[in-house]
């Protein structure tokens, strides 16, 4: 009895051995199917960040640094400050992808970020930017943003200048050419966006 | 049955003018502020006359603006009613001191220790205050005290001085910076108290005795611990426990924290309990905060935390077997492959596969994806016919039994007393289950049994873990079908300051009943949080057990408690 009940027992490795289960990951040659929600390195959608450094704020590791970055959106961002994330400390909670207020950060699939040394593994949104405009539609876009700016500027004064002299004739006048500025700057600024691609911000 | 207020007039009639100051929170929380002389006769009563038969852990807190300590005694009954009572007690800054439960509640002991050594609040009548978490060299420094000014700095090795002890032991001793001694931060005056060695050998009474060490590292608890037994021959005489190698002081960090950001550190305490970790914390604010959680998600966290049951079972009884290897085949790795399924439907929601920070106040972070419940569908019946698989193995393999049965019994009163939850209290046939004792969100729609054993041995413990989740598969299932549309999150706007106030909520750990203490100023960081585990508790009991028992029992019985001193040591 008793030995009949320990073969049986020593079958059953036996039997589950002859299904088919993957049990050791043939990583890295197969890279495991990951699913859609998963937490992976951040993707960074330079050409909508805001530069508000929301994300940065709720980080629990304090692992997102501000840093300037050429590929953004000057008009939005006018600091052109972009999140750079020390993966040394980050721990993939996605606290910051939540706080986002324009969800242009999110996380992906990938997850190798293997490097040398730890300066390695501190990813700039260089690195971090799946979509970004081009170093022309950059120019473009400084340019409307200086244009805006200036607009703006010489608004203001002019309505400075209006109240001054208390003729509300004049001041609608002043605001009607900003209001063309910005109109025209959204223009550019749209269409560069649908012509930007998205990059693969690869390690090499 | 009895409910909250019942309790108080019984006490304020009992003792009248003991009761300085109360409030009724709900039927089943009462909160009340006890005249420190009177607090023992207090619980007695509680335990004696009203049926609180539970000890479940106490909290230190430091109100340093009122110039005063409180220690908040948490009582509760294991099933005669569900009422839990907070009882504050209240001492003054300046030497502040308590009188011990220890008297009273034999698992007073560790909770006490931990103030002390955390708060310096000396507990009157204490039969051992030793410390517990900390290293010698923090002891006296009172970490966890508002005015604490952080910790030395001992990352660095460089500052190291090597001793060479008389016993011809190399020893490192960091000294402090003068930065440091005038901070405060590092301790000066040494506390005069044995220490563990110390301790050890003035219980070896002949020469035939000795210790052996079992850890810091040692497979039969996942964790590094110390566990040092006193054997003659064979037979262990005593055990002594050692724990803190992995204190994290995480419930000191999350005072530091935004509300938002505490989330995190929950999922570190217990890497694959960080469902349950989660959902007691929110809970917790959320109780504080009065947010209603929509229903769609309250169901997305019950179906996550009982597949996280099912993972944290698997790998518990993986691991014990890898331990008594002797049993001639290994499930081990059967049961990993498993898990792996598992683990995936969780990654398939949360994003990750252990430490998914997923639940938040008031909603959840992600709906379920599309798909999710037809893999459901495919994983769980799978599930479920290999646990019945491995339940049928493991009764009718004669070896397991002649090396499992009878061994670390522990019964019904003991188990009470003693304070442990969990599987191992509901092997020893008590009922006792966070989900029906203390419910909270859809629990009380579901129907589902609590497991229970009969012998409270080491393998009834594995058992009542295979059963176990036989019903979470089957609460799943419930969950699936009557899941609604809806909102995850709640409309209202969840403030990044938490009204002050404070609350206790109690979630069933896969290891035992998890409670979260956490108070609030008004501030947008937590005051205090205080996490009583469930293994803490357990692990306790592991010394008393030990007695009288052979070593290679030891491991067997350690390793049937599933612990994690990661959760324990926090
Ligand atoms: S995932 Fe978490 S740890 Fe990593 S950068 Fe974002 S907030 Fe910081
Ligand atoms: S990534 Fe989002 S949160 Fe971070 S700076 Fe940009 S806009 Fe702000």
């Amino acid at each position: 009895m008793l030995k009949r009940k320990m073969i049986k027992n020593f079958g059953w490795p036996l039997k589950t051995a002859m299904r088919e289960t993957e049990v050791t990951r043939l990583y890295p040659e197969v890279m495991m199917e990951l699913p859609e929600n998963e937490r992976g390195i951040h993707e960074l959608d330079a050409t909508t960040c805001i530069g508000c450094a929301s994300c940065a704020r709720v980080c629990p590791n304090s692992c997102i640094e501000m840093v300037h970055f050429k590929f953004g959106n000057p008009l939005k961002n006018k600091k052109m400050q972009f999140p750079q994330i020390d993966f040394g400390r980050c721990m993939f909670c996605g606290l910051c992808v939540d706080e986002c207020p324009v969800e242009c950060l999110k996380m992906g699939k990938k997850v190798v970020m293997a490097g040398w040394e730890r300066k390695d593994i501190v990813k700039s949104p260089d690195f971090l930017s799946t979509k970004r405009f081009t170093a022309k539609e950059v120019a473009d876009l400084e340019a409307e943003a200086k244009r805006v700016a200036a607009e703006k500027a010489a608004a203001a004064a002019a309505k400075k200048a209006a109240a001054a002299k208390e003729g509300p004739a004049k001041e609608g006048a002043a605001k009607k050419p900003a209001k063309e500025g910005a109109a025209a700057a959204n223009g550019p600024a749209k269409k560069a966006a649908a012509a930007a691609k998205p990059k693969e911000g690869g390690a090499a | 049955m009895t409910n909250a207020s019942e309790v108080l007039s019984s006490i304020q009639s009992a003792f009248p003018g003991a009761v300085l100051d109360s409030r009724v929170e709900s039927d089943r929380r009462l909160w009340a502020t006890i005249d420190s002389k009177k607090i023992l006769d207090v619980c007695k009563h509680l335990t004696t006359k009203l049926n609180f038969d539970h000890y479940s852990g106490s909290a230190g807190v430091d109100w340093i603006a009122r110039k005063e300590m409180e220690v908040v005694e948490i009582m509760a009954s294991h099933g005669a009613h569900q009422v839990v009572a907070m009882l504050k007690v209240k001492t003054p800054r300046e030497n502040p001191s308590v009188k011990s439960l220890t008297g009273l509640y034999w698992n007073a002991n560790w909770y006490e220790r931990e103030i002390w050594e955390m708060f310096g609040i000396n507990f009157e009548g204490h039969p051992e205050l030793y410390p517990l978490l900390l290293s010698d060299e923090l002891m006296g420094a009172w970490p966890w005290r508002k005015d604490y000014k952080g910790y030395p700095d001992l990352t660095t090795g460089e500052r190291a001085v090597k001793i060479s002890t008389p016993e011809g032991y190399t020893e490192y001793h960091i000294p402090p910076t003068p930065a440091e001694v005038e901070a405060g931060t590092v301790v000066t005056v040494r506390l005069k108290y044995p220490t563990l060695r110390e301790r050890e050998e003035k219980e070896i009474k002949s020469d035939s005795e000795m210790i052996m060490h079992l850890g810091p590292q040692h497979a039969m608890v996942p964790g590094p611990f110390l566990l040092d037994v006193l054997v003659e021959g064979e037979r262990v005489h005593k055990a002594f426990l050692d724990l803190g190698y992995i204190h994290k002081g995480i419930e000191k960090i999350m005072e530091n924290r935004s509300w938002l950001q505490g989330i995190t550190y929950t999922d570190r305490m217990c890497y694959v309990a960080s469902l349950s970790n989660n959902e007691c914390y929110c809970g917790a604010i959320e109780k504080i905060l009065g947010l209603e959680v929509p229903l769609r998600a309250q169901y997305i966290r019950v179906i996550l935390e009982e597949l996280s049951r099912i993972q944290s079972h698997l790998i518990g009884t993986g691991e014990f077997l890898t331990l008594i290897a002797g049993v001639g085949y290994a499930p081990w790795q059967y049961m990993i492959i498993d898990r792996e399924n598992i683990i995936s439907l969780i990654e398939s929601v949360t994003g990750a596969r252990l430490t998914h920070t997923f639940v938040r106040f008031g909603g959840v972070r992600n709906d379920l994806p599309a798909g999710f419940a037809d893999q459901c569908k495919k994983v769980l019946p799978y599930m479920k016919s290999r646990t019945e698989e491995f339940i049928e193995l493991f009764a009718q393999d004669p070896i397991y039994h002649k090396r499992m049965d009878g061994v670390g019994i522990i019964r019904p009163d003991d188990a009470k007393r003693m304070g442990v939850s969990g599987p191992p209290l509901r092997a020893a046939g008590v009922a006792y289950d966070m989900r029906k004792e203390d419910p909270i969100l859809v629990y009380p729609e579901l129907d589902f049994k609590v497991v229970t054993g009969t012998k409270g041995d080491s393998a009834d413990r594995i058992d009542v873990r295979l059963r176990e989740m036989l019903e979470s598969i089957h609460i799943i299932e419930q969950c699936l079908d009557r899941i609604p549309e809806g909102p995850i999150k709640t409309e209202v706007k969840v403030p990044k300051k938490v009204p002050a106030g404070e609350a206790y909520y109690r979630v069933e750990d896969p290891r035992g009943e998890m409670g979260m203490y956490v108070i609030s100023d008004g501030g947008d960081k937590p005051y205090r949080v205080k996490v009583r585990g469930p293994f803490y508790a357990t692990f306790q009991t592991l010394t008393p057990l030990l007695e009288g028992t052979y070593i290679a029992d030891a491991v067997a019985i350690a390793g049937s408690m599933d612990g994690c001193p990661s959760e324990a040591d926090r």
